[in-house]
């Protein structure tokens, strides 16, 4: 299981403490970058012993060096993050939507990780320990500078500054690397999509992750539409507008048969992309990832594409 | 001459062409215009015959835009055919796919095979869903055959295995909702199309159902005489009913297979046709599935018209049921259903209860199972633990949601005692009448109305919600003198309309529609100690009262003619009873969810256990309420662990079989 259902995408918490909070997990969006520090409570250490009920923000204290003591869905890591693999004894908190409050306490962990996702549990957790929340998906945010700024926080946080200026030098200097190697392949536009069966697919754009990656590396979203505020929606196949120059990348998981179905589809065959040959398929990427996944994204998508660029060491995973 | 022709319509009888092409009219022309945006009309005849594979447009027309039309008419012609078989083998007006937990069941098949035997669909889809169909009929007919298969006990049966498929499901996505994703999508009928595959198969399964049918009308015509009548006839009973009911449940599976669940079609469209005149077999087969067509035409072109907004997708499925459910309302006293005899037996007994030591068990039974709920345990490591001296510490994590469950079940259990007695339908309860559903409902209205709604506005619209239910089924029942049928269609209708507009919102992607997804499934995840201490007050206010009225839920179940030789105020008492009922709903609802069967299942365990006279009975169903609910969600806690299971599915899910074994035995 993905951090967010995907069924839905969108955050199932309970109704009643989540649906009031819901309204409210919005505005740290829209704080000021020092906002969410100066309200940080006091540690007069570094931390050590934290709890992550995101998988965004695991994958950035893995990357960090200082690997959670406990996470939610610890057991779909392998399939929805992949890279880099949870170092063993993490402990699994259970479900996303509704981690488990007796485990979680009596792992004492020092702080608690958590996202305006959870807002609706907040209050509890207060009562285990320290709560930091730290906004990447949310109404009008960019995910990607959001995470960035997750990434610096936690550093300080762990003490691990110079961990994170490393893992952000590194960030920076693939994605400038990527953006020069694709270069020439900027008018080719890419729809980026989860397919969900053989009918549907998620499609990620304005919000997502994988869009900020995108402008980053300096290329193009196909698609161009409306998205919830976690960057997708999904459409029939028949909605993707065909583009001439487009192509379409989908990310693993794929369900079983889907695949075999579309080629049977007369829409899906008569797609521009399909009909050139210009569906790549990619390896899993958290979708609604962090920094890691950011990078890791970049370097896929790179190796797919850079045969093309005639880089030699690329290879496509279609 | 407009007078004239005026005057003389108004005297003919209703024609079904009238209706029928009041809902193919305005589908076609919104088909003709959602056409018409799509391409300009010259290319149409292309577009249909020869599409120009480098036209977007005309490949969207050809592969998208007319198969979507033909399944949604051709889905809805299959659905009201069944329903229609169903209705006249059946001799029951409230038979349907829907209702009978066929589609439910062909659902639920598709799913498990999606999860644990994928192998399968090298069979072919239809033939899971038409085994899943197949089994839930069988199982509805063995669970209503001591009673003689009667109309009420079928669909009583029908309903409480469609929830109970409803929850299995429910519970599979909650595990496994990445690999049931599109079954999701797929599940809520979504008609979408992308080739004519789908509508090729189902025009072919269709048609060839349709020869079937029409060889069978005589025989079928015949069934509707008495059996002996009948057979005296030539014609084989089982034979004819075996192969009807047999095709009604294949169309069934073919469409779910096909599109998915689409409700309510196959129960309004044949009491529409009804409705409007058909009235002798072979127009009923004839209208039935041109009121369904032109029904899923016009609710698909709709949904199209207005879910295009959105940019996302409006499953049909869920919407129909946003139309269905209110005709539904409105037909109820129009509908003929054959009136049962009233009832004789009287609800009490004469023999004196042991009721004092079985209260006393039942209790004991509570305690220890509160004591096993708060101090039994999962480690982190996996393994199981007595909690001793870390128990101050898990206490604040387990006791509100033992509690609350507690106190939620021993409320609902009450709420369905009440209803039953009042209603005198034994099977009337918060959940089957749509009590729940109401209570919820209210609930959504203060959450999307009101900015932050604190947990007195939630509370009070939720009771707000349960009484407005109560009082529209009371309004519909006292109509007609509280027929079973009518009280229980009419709370199927109102519980299916709060269903759809759940699914609409989930569909719609709005996040608070989404949210509503895990509290229906009952989970207290979210009950802290504040709201424990709420519920436990509200209920000890609200079963004080009742115990106040056990006199009145003595007489009640007596008739009419009691009570006012007693020189009671009936109406008053009514109205009071049902207050109380949609007090208990409410602030149950609030903690669990509307989707138990506690409050259905409680009063009949007691009943069971040998409480019949209202005091014990009552007290009684609500200790069975409650250890139900405080068990479920102590294993909801446990089975999965570190997950948690809802409160609310588990106790459907021990609840279901308990339920259905009642009624087989009944």
């Amino acid at each position: 299981m993905p951090d967010r259902p995907p069924i839905a995408g969108l955050s199932r918490r309970t109704l009643l403490g989540g649906l009031l909070a819901a309204p409210l997990a919005a505005p740290p969006a829209f704080a000021p970058a020092g906002f969410a520090v100066a309200a940080e409570p006091h540690f007069p250490a570094p931390l050590r012993r934290l709890a992550a009920l995101d998988y965004g923000l695991a994958e950035t204290l893995i990357a960090l060096g200082q690997p959670p003591v406990a996470l939610v869905g610890a057991q779909d890591w392998h399939r929805w993050v992949a890279e880099p693999p949870l170092p063993p004894g993490v402990v699994n908190l259970g479900s996303s939507r509704e981690p488990n409050l007796e485990l979680l306490q009596q792992l004492r962990p020092e702080a608690i990780l958590s996202t305006p996702y959870l807002a609706g549990i907040a209050h509890r957790l207060e009562q285990i320990a320290p709560v930091l929340t730290f906004p990447i998906y949310v109404p009008g945010g960019r995910p990607l500078a959001l995470a960035i700024e997750a990434l610096e926080r936690l550093a300080i946080l762990t003490g691990r500054e110079d961990a994170g200026a490393a893992v952000l030098k590194q960030a920076e200097a693939t994605f400038a690397a990527v953006r020069a190697r694709l270069r020439p392949q900027r008018d080719r536009p890419l729809y980026l999509v989860s397919i969900m069966d053989s009918r549907h697919v998620r499609v990620y754009g304005a919000g997502s992750l994988f869009q900020d990656v995108l402008e980053r590396i300096g290329l193009a979203n196909a698609y161009q539409g409306p998205t919830n505020f976690w960057g997708f929606t999904t459409l029939g196949i028949e909605a993707l507008a065909p583009d001439p120059r487009a192509r379409l990348v989908t990310f693993d998981p794929v369900p079983a048969g889907a695949m075999q179905a579309l080629a049977r589809n007369p829409l899906w065959t008569s797609q521009p992309f399909v009909k050139s040959g210009q569906v790549l398929g990619l390896p899993a990427v958290l979708m609604f990832g962090a920094v890691p996944s950011a990078l890791r994204f970049a370097r896929l998508l790179d190796a797919a594409l850079a045969p093309e660029s005639g880089a030699p060491e690329g290879s496509s995973h279609g | 001459m407009a007078d004239v022709a005026l005057a003389r319509r108004a005297a003919r009888p209703a024609r079904p062409w009238m209706l029928a092409a009041g809902l193919v009219l305005p589908a076609a022309a919104l088909s003709l215009l959602a056409l018409a945006q799509a391409l300009p009309p010259a290319l149409w005849l292309d577009a249909v015959l020869t599409p120009d594979a480098g036209d977007l447009r005309q490949l969207l027309v050809h592969y998208a835009l007319l198969p979507r039309m033909a399944a949604s008419i051709l889905c809805g012609a299959a659905l009201a055919l069944a329903g229609a078989i169903f209705q006249q083998v059946l001799r029951n007006p409230l038979a349907s796919p829907t209702t009978l937990g066929v589609s439910a069941g062909a659902k639920l098949a598709l799913a498990l095979a999606t999860l644990w035997a994928p192998g399968l669909f090298v069979l072919g889809r239809e033939w899971i869903a038409l085994g899943g169909g197949a089994l839930a009929i069988g199982a509805v007919f063995a669970l209503s055959w001591r009673k003689g298969l009667s109309p009420l006990a079928v669909v009583l049966a029908g309903l409480v295995l469609g929830l109970y498929c409803g929850a299995v499901s429910a519970a599979l996505i909650l595990f496994k909702e990445h690999y049931l994703t599109g079954l999701f999508i797929w599940g809520s009928g979504a008609l979408s199309q992308q080739g004519w595959e789908t509508v090729a198969t189902l025009a072919l399964q269709l048609a060839a159902a349709a020869a079937l049918v029409a060889l069978m009308i005589r025989p079928l015509t015949l069934l509707s005489l008495e059996d002996a009548g009948a057979q005296s006839l030539g014609v084989s009973l089982h034979g004819t009913r075996l192969a009807a009911l047999s095709l009604a449940v294949a169309l069934t599976a073919f469409v779910v297979s096909g599109v998915g669940v689409i409700g309510f079609i196959g129960l309004v469209a044949p009491a529409l046709a009804r409705l409007a005149g058909a009235r002798r077999l072979r127009d009923q087969l004839v209208w039935a599935p041109v009121m369904g067509a032109g029904l899923l035409w016009l609710t698909d072109q709709l949904v199209q018209r207005t879910g295009g907004l959105s940019g996302g997708i409006l499953p049909t499925g869920a919407v129909t049921a946003l139309f269905g459910s209110p005709l539904l309302l409105w037909l109820l006293p129009r509908l003929r259903v054959a009136a049962p005899p009233p009832r004789t037996e009287a609800a009490t007994a004469v023999r004196r209860d042991h009721a004092a030591p079985l209260l006393a068990g039942l209790g004991g039974l509570l305690l220890i199972g509160l004591a096993v709920s708060l101090a039994v345990g999962r480690t982190p490591e996996g393994g199981w633990a007595i909690a001793t001296s870390d128990l101050a510490g898990l206490l604040p994590w387990r006791a509100p949601r033992a509690f609350a469950a507690l106190c939620a079940g021993a409320m609902l259990a009450l709420a369905g005692g009440i209803l039953q007695r009042l209603t005198r339908n034994p099977m009337a309860s918060p959940e089957v009448l749509g009590v729940g559903a109401g209570a919820a409902f209210g609930l959504i209205v203060a959450l999307f109305t009101v900015t932050a709604a604190g947990r007195e506005i939630q509370l009070a619209s939720a009771c707000a919600g349960a009484f407005g239910v109560l009082f529209i089924i009371v309004i519909l029942g006292r109509r007609t003198g509280f027929t079973p049928e009518r009280v229980l269609l009419a709370g199927i209708a109102l519980g299916a309309l709060f269903d759809a507009l759940v699914g609409a919102l989930t569909a719609s992607g709005d996040p608070r529609g989404l949210l509503l997804l895990n509290w229906m499934t009952g989970s207290t995840y979210q009950v802290d100690g504040l709201q424990a201490a709420w519920s436990a007050a509200c209920a000890v206010v609200l079963i004080a009262l009742t115990a106040l009225c056990t006199r009145w839920l003595d007489l009640m179940p007596l008739g009419d003619a009691p009570g006012q030789a007693l020189g009671l105020d009936l109406g008053r008492v009514r109205f009071i009873l049902l207050g109380l009922a949609a007090g208990l709903t409410a602030t149950a609802t609030l903690v669990v969810g509307p989707l138990t069967f506690v409050g259905l299942m409680a009063p009949h365990l007691a009943t069971r256990l040998g409480l019949r006279r209202a005091l014990p009975q009552m007290a009684g169903a609500a200790l069975v309420g409650a250890l139900i609910m405080l068990v479920a969600d102590w294993l909801g806690r446990m089975i999965a662990f570190p997950w948690q299971m809802p409160a609310g599915l588990i106790a459907t899910l021990i609840g279901g079989p308990a339920l259905m074994w009642l009624l087989a035995r009944r």
